[in-house]
This record gives C-alpha cells, sequence and structure tokens, in this order.
C-alpha cells in the first residue's frame, strides 16, 4: 500500500470511531439522564452500523494488500 | 449554558453531538456546510463554535474569517491529526482549541469549563492553589487551610465575601480539591425569575408548561456526585426556598411535570456578599435553609487586607491577557505601586478589570501597561455624586444609570428590590448593571 493510500485509510477509519464514540456516549448519557430506552437502542443501533462500516474498510485493506502481495 | 455552533458534515457524529451537548444542558445549532453555518453566524452570537476541519463546500477556516472582528466566541476544530494543532496554532494564534478524533464526553465536557484557559495559561512562576487561587499572604493562607478540611468531608459550604473577591473560584477551588467524579456545575440564583428558577434548579419534563419543548436537566442533577454552587444565594425568594430545602433533606429531585424523584448527591457551595448579620436581620434566607447550606461558612478576605498579593494577582492577569493577546507586556514599578496603593473596593475582580484596560491601553514601544490617572470606578464614585441628580446637560441614560446605582446603594446591593422600587424586571437590571460593567 502506497502512503496516500494509508493515509486515506486512516481518516476512513477515524471517523466512523469517532461517531461511535460519541455515540456510546450518548447512549449512556440518555439512559442516565432521560431513561429512553427506545432512543438508546436506535443509538446502539447506529454504533453497530459504524462497527460493521469500520469491518468493510478493514476488509478493503486486506483485499488490496493481498492484491499488492501477489503483484 | 452555552450557545454552540457544531459543523460537520459526518451525520452520525452531527446529529449525535448535538444531541449530546443538548442533553448537557447547551443550545446547539448543527449544520453540515460552511454555507450554512455562514448564515447562523450572521444571525446569532454563539458562545462556542465547533467545527470540522474539512467540509464538502470549504473548509472549517473559512468560517473564522465570518466571525465579527474581536469576536469573544471560543472556536474549536475537530481533527483527526494532531499536527494540523501546531500549523493552525500559527495561521490564528492560540485562542483556538483542539479536539482530536475519536471524541468522548470529557473532551467536548472540557471545551465549557470557563476556567480552563486561565488554568491552561499558568505557564507562568505563579503557584495556583487548588488549580483556581492565587496568593500567597496570611489570609490566604487560612483560606487553603479551610478549603483542606471541607474538601475531605462532605458538608456544604456558604461563602461569604464581598463583591469581586472570587467566590466562584474558591467554589472552584473546593471541587478541585474533593477530587469528586461528578461535574461542577454554577447558577446565579439572582439572575432567575421566579418563574424560571425551579426549572433551573430541578429541571422539567416536556410539556411540564407552555414553552417546554423539550425536556430540561436541572443543575442539581447536573451536578450529581459533583459540586454545585448557587450564587446569590440569598436573592433566592423566601417562598421558593423551602423547594430547595426539601432537596437538601430528601438529596432527590422531580422534575417540573415530571413524576419519579431522582437521587442526587453532592456538594452544595452557596454564596451571599451579605455578611451573616444581614442574612438574619433582613430575613434573606429561611432559617433551617441556612444551616442545611451553612454547614462550613468560609469568608473570603477582601484584597484590600491581603495587599502582599496584588503584585502576584497582577502578574498573573499580565500572564494570561499575554497569551490571549499573543504579547509580551510587562508592569513599570511606579505602575506596580499604584495599583498597591489603591483600596479596591471592587476587590479581585476590578484589580482584573483594571489590569485588563491598562493592558489594552499599554505602551507598544515600552510595552508596559498603561495606568489611568484616576482608579476610582464609577461604583466607588456614587456616594460623591448623590448630591448631583438632575441637572440640565445630562443625558437620559446618565441620570438612568445615576438612579440605577443610588437604588442600588439604598437597598444594600439588593437587586430585587431595587428593580421593584424602579419598575423594573430583573432581568433589565442585570442587563443595564452588565452594560456599565462592559463600558
Amino acid at each position: 500500500m502506497s502512503d496516500t493510500e494509508t493515509h486515506r485509510l486512516l481518516h476512513d477509519l477515524r471517523n466512523p470511531l469517532n461517531s461511535i464514540s460519541i455515540n456510546a456516549e450518548l447512549g449512556k448519557l440518555t439512559l442516565e439522564r432521560t431513561g429512553d430506552i427506545q432512543r438508546a437502542i436506535r443509538i446502539f443501533e447506529i454504533i453497530l452500523n459504524e462497527c460493521r462500516n469500520c469491518s468493510n474498510k478493514l476488509d478493503e485493506v486486506k483485499t488490496s494488500s493481498s492484491k499488492f502481495g501477489n503483484e | 449554558m452555552a450557545d454552540v455552533l457544531l459543523v460537520d458534515d459526518d451525520k452520525h457524529f452531527l446529529e449525535a453531538t448535538a444531541e449530546l451537548l443538548g442533553l448537557l444542558g447547551h443550545s446547539v445549532k448543527a449544520v453540515d456546510s460552511v454555507a450554512e453555518a455562514r448564515e447562523l453566524i450572521g444571525r446569532y452570537q454563539f458562545t462556542h463554535m465547533i467545527l470540522d476541519l474539512i467540509l464538502p463546500d470549504g473548509s472549517g477556516l473559512h468560517l473564522l474569517e465570518a466571525l465579527p472582528a474581536k469576536s469573544e466566541t471560543k472556536v474549536t476544530l475537530i481533527t483527526g491529526h494532531p499536527s494540523v494543532k501546531s500549523i493552525v496554532k500559527n495561521l490564528y494564534g492560540s485562542n483556538v482549541s483542539y479536539l482530536i478524533k475519536p471524541i468522548d464526553l470529557s473532551q467536548l465536557q472540557s471545551l465549557f469549563v470557563d476556567h480552563q484557559p486561565i488554568v491552561g495559561v499558568n505557564n507562568s512562576d505563579i503557584p495556583l492553589h487548588f488549580n483556581f487561587l492565587v496568593g500567597e499572604s496570611e489570609p490566604m493562607q487560612h483560606l487553603y487551610e479551610m478549603i483542606e478540611r471541607v474538601a475531605l468531608t462532605k458538608a456544604n459550604v456558604l461563602l461569604l465575601g464581598e463583591s469581586g473577591v472570587g467566590k466562584e473560584m474558591v467554589a472552584a477551588a473546593i471541587h478541585y480539591a474533593s477530587k469528586v467524579d461528578g461535574e461542577f456545575i454554577a447558577t446565579n440564583c439572582g439572575a432567575f425569575s421566579r418563574e424560571l428558577i425551579n426549572s433551573e434548579l430541578f429541571g422539567h419534563e416536556k410539556g411540564a408548561f407552555t414553552g417546554a419543548t423539550h425536556r430540561k436537566i436541572g443543575v442539581f442533577e447536573q451536578a450529581n456526585k459533583g459540586t454545585l454552587f448557587l450564587d446569590e444565594i440569598t436573592e433566592m425568594p423566601l417562598d421558593l426556598q423551602p423547594n430547595l430545602l426539601r432537596v437538601l433533606e430528601t438529596k432527590k429531585v422531580t422534575r417540573l411535570g415530571g413524576i419519579t424523584p431522582i437521587d442526587v448527591e453532592g456538594r452544595i457551595v452557596s454564596a451571599t456578599n451579605r455578611t451573616e448579620l444581614d442574612i438574619a436581620e433582613q430575613n434573606r434566607l429561611r432559617e433551617d435553609l441556612y444551616f442545611r447550606l451553612a454547614v462550613f461558612p468560609i469568608h473570603i478576605p477582601p484584597l484590600r487586607t491581603r495587599k502582599s498579593d496584588i503584585p502576584l494577582l497582577v502578574r498573573y492577569f499580565l500572564a494570561i491577557f499575554n497569551q490571549q493577546y499573543d504579547s509580551n507586556i510587562g508592569i513599570s514599578e511606579q505602575s506596580l505601586q499604584k495599583l498597591i496603593d489603591y483600596d479596591w473596593p471592587g476587590n479581585v475582580r476590578e484589580l482584573r478589570h483594571a489590569v485588563h484596560r491598562a493592558f489594552i491601553m499599554a505602551d507598544p514601544h515600552q510595552k508596559l501597561i498603561v495606568l489611568p490617572d484616576d482608579l476610582t470606578s464609577p461604583f466607588s464614585k456614587i456616594n460623591q455624586q448623590h448630591a448631583a441628580g438632575i441637572a440640565v446637560g445630562k443625558t437620559v441614560e446618565e441620570v438612568e444609570k445615576e438612579l440605577i446605582e443610588i437604588t442600588l446603594q439604598h437597598f444594600d446591593g439588593d437587586k430585587k428590590q431595587t428593580a421593584d422600587m424602579l419598575g423594573i424586571s430583573l432581568k433589565t437590571l442585570y442587563n443595564r448593571l452588565n452594560s456599565y460593567a462592559d463600558a
């Protein structure tokens, strides 16, 4: 992988991680302060979605690095 | 509570952060482009702006230019990489702070701690006691000892001291020394109308009253497991005090319109600029409430009784302003002596303002602050002006100001009574006083 690609990947991963972090804080605070379980469930769904996002990005790396490896 | 403009193009992050800040009691406007943000900047005044650096229609940095000159908006840039910090610092000075992704709650909260910049600049050699207090004099040493003792307990503290001695600073210092998990939340009991004070203290449920479009978390809940600072406690209407007493006794709050009581714990630090005798004589606090709040009373010394601290305070304030304005201004021996000789009826707050004014007037070549010939503030001149009254040649504003000051003095600084006598709302009175202080 070239430096630019590594850089782009790091950036791409940081965004969903950021969303996971802030949504997790929001979920915690929602349950602590409002006890709104329905809202909390929706927040957890967002977190899970972002986790899948991260996973897909990592799969991309795997594919592209094995591609590079074959060359 | 802060008015925040949040700009980020990541939808999930934007929505969650806006909601999170809302839960923390801030008012938030969230948009995902430079264009929309620019429009909002034109229409509203924000205390804080949190920006993503890279947005679909340009850089968040462009919005810094959209801010009016000398804007006091605190700007925070969200970045994925710490290296951006040093580049932007060179461009926009040190008045910009940063959040590095991934962001968590404590990072976000740190943006709204008022005193953080002050703590941040303490790269001067002046020691801060309990992270907030400056001074080595004997009265201050005594104060530090009291703070140390009370920090070990859970006792409620009543701070007594003249206006401007730094009651909120001492409250923050007690919070710091107590090493508790919760937050430090400050509120002013004199600044709310009768209708709003219960909602401010205890919160309300959505629909609790007309205009309650959202659930609001009161300061008691916000300060859970931490420290709640109630300034001007003696300005709270007497008939509303039983509500406060009940929370202190039961350690539970029920939001307005709510059913379930919520457990709250933590320390209440309240403050007043009245003397204990005044409080009792004029019946400013119910006796039962007084004993709940003043388990541990602490008197904060006026500045004139600790003049040996003035040089330290002046150097400390200069360090702050030099950092803020990115300059290197000092003070001459002669000016310092003048500051030491003055009586400071407005205490440390007045000293800070005087240094700030003199800093702005500083001679750019000599790099020294320039004091005015007369240090006395308009407030300390009230006595002499008392006889002045109405005379041809005065503006309506001047007469109004004089009237407000005389009435305020007549009621020993009691803003509620002053507003009543003048026939204006307490809010209007505060606005006027603030505008005089700013002038």
